[in-house]
């Protein structure tokens, strides 16, 4: 496509953008959820690539605001807004949290995809966002692109097809 | 992970005995001669994993196992599909291009691969060093490199920073991956291993 630029948000960032050449794209989620934030009448959206469910996992290190579901949710809110986006508009769409390698007998507990979905479903119900759509869980990866312009957002998968949520 | 030279001579004899053994296991097991080829190690950040395999949206064949024991860890060996189809071909005594998905034969068959590798590998990690470690049974997977790595990386995220990367090529002309990437904790006990040979 012409004059489309793909911003990539890797493990743990968090990118927003409100130029409509702008693409903000997570390649390859596995059990990472891809949170994709947007305001349709300000045009503006974000993403973030969660990694894990809880900050309270940290150990001391500094870590980017995206990789935990609780702090990823919190300060992309406050990214959007501060970009421009009214916060009673903004909705959410995710899509990630499957379980990649299912070893035969490992602890369901351990899945943290599930964990992970749960976690950003969670925080955006405590900060009152709506999620309008999610395609998540599964034993599959995941590319998410977010298209700035118009607020499409598009599931890639590997021998699954694309998808529109 | 700053090595010694004696350190990284040590660690270059155990992956080139585990090799050795890989190549004569998987020779008997198939009808032709299978080797490999002299094996290149380096270290490099977890991050940077998607990057031996083209990049984290790039389509991959995965050979997974955990390994418990003495190291905790994850052993993941890679290949892009079209190579890793000719490796069951290979293993298989079928002639190239026989295989063409990843259906319960194929699969089997690179999981018996891990399970050669990896063994092969643990074994002369006990041999020389004396530590004991045993692998899980293998997962195959074809799917996104950055989805199937990021299992492994998130679990090491809090506590590992760097995989050791062993490059190798079947009979030549299939080239792979062998990761491996033990916990923190596990790398120290392997290095502190490794500096104890004599």
């Amino acid at each position: 496509m012409i004059g489309v630029e793909t911003e990539a948000v890797g493990l743990g960032e968090l990118k927003v953008a409100s130029d409509p050449s702008r693409v903000l794209v997570c390649y390859g989620l596995g059990s990472c959820v891809g949170l994709a934030l947007y305001d349709a009448v300000a045009r503006i959206g974000a993403m973030v690539h969660v990694v894990l469910p809880d900050s309270s996992m940290a150990r001391g290190r500094d870590a980017p605001p995206g990789k935990y579901a609780d702090t990823g949710v919190e300060a992309a809110l406050a990214a959007i807004v501060k970009a421009g986006a009214s916060r009673s508009r903004i909705t959410a769409r995710a899509a990630g949290g499957a379980r990649m390698l299912s070893l035969a007998g490992s602890n369901p507990k351990l899945d943290i995809g599930a964990r992970n979905a749960e976690a950003v479903r969670a925080a955006l119900a405590r900060h009152g966002i709506t999620l309008v759509a999610e395609d998540m869980g599964g034993t599959y990866g995941r590319t998410l692109h977010l298209y700035v312009a118009t607020g499409r957002l598009l599931v890639s998968t590997v021998g699954r097809g694309e998808r529109e949520l | 992970m700053e090595l010694q030279s004696s350190q990284w001579q040590h660690l270059e004899q155990i992956v080139a005995q585990a090799f050795a053994d890989s190549a004569r296991s998987l020779s008997q097991m198939t009808t032709g001669e299978i080797n490999l080829l002299e094996p290149e190690l380096s270290f490099l950040p977890l991050k940077e994993l998607p990057g031996i395999a083209g990049g984290p949206a790039s389509v991959v064949v995965a050979v997974y196992l955990a390994v418990k024991g003495d190291i905790h860890g994850h052993v993941v060996l890679l290949f892009k599909p079209e190579n890793a189809r000719g490796l069951v071909d290979l293993l298989l005594g079928h002639p190239p291009g026989t295989c063409q998905e990843l259906d319960e034969l194929a699969s089997s068959a690179l999981a018996e691969l891990g399970n050669v590798c990896s063994s092969a590998f643990m074994n002369a990690i006990a041999d020389r060093t004396g530590l004991e470690v045993k692998p899980t049974p293998p997962v195959v997977v074809e799917d996104m490199a950055g989805a199937i790595l990021e299992a492994v990386v998130v679990d090491l995220y809090q506590s590992g920073d760097e995989a050791l990367v062993v490059a190798t090529s079947f009979n030549g002309a299939l080239p792979g991956h062998l990761l491996l990437m033990p916990d923190t904790v596990s790398m120290a006990r392997l290095v502190a291993a490794l500096e104890a040979i004599r």
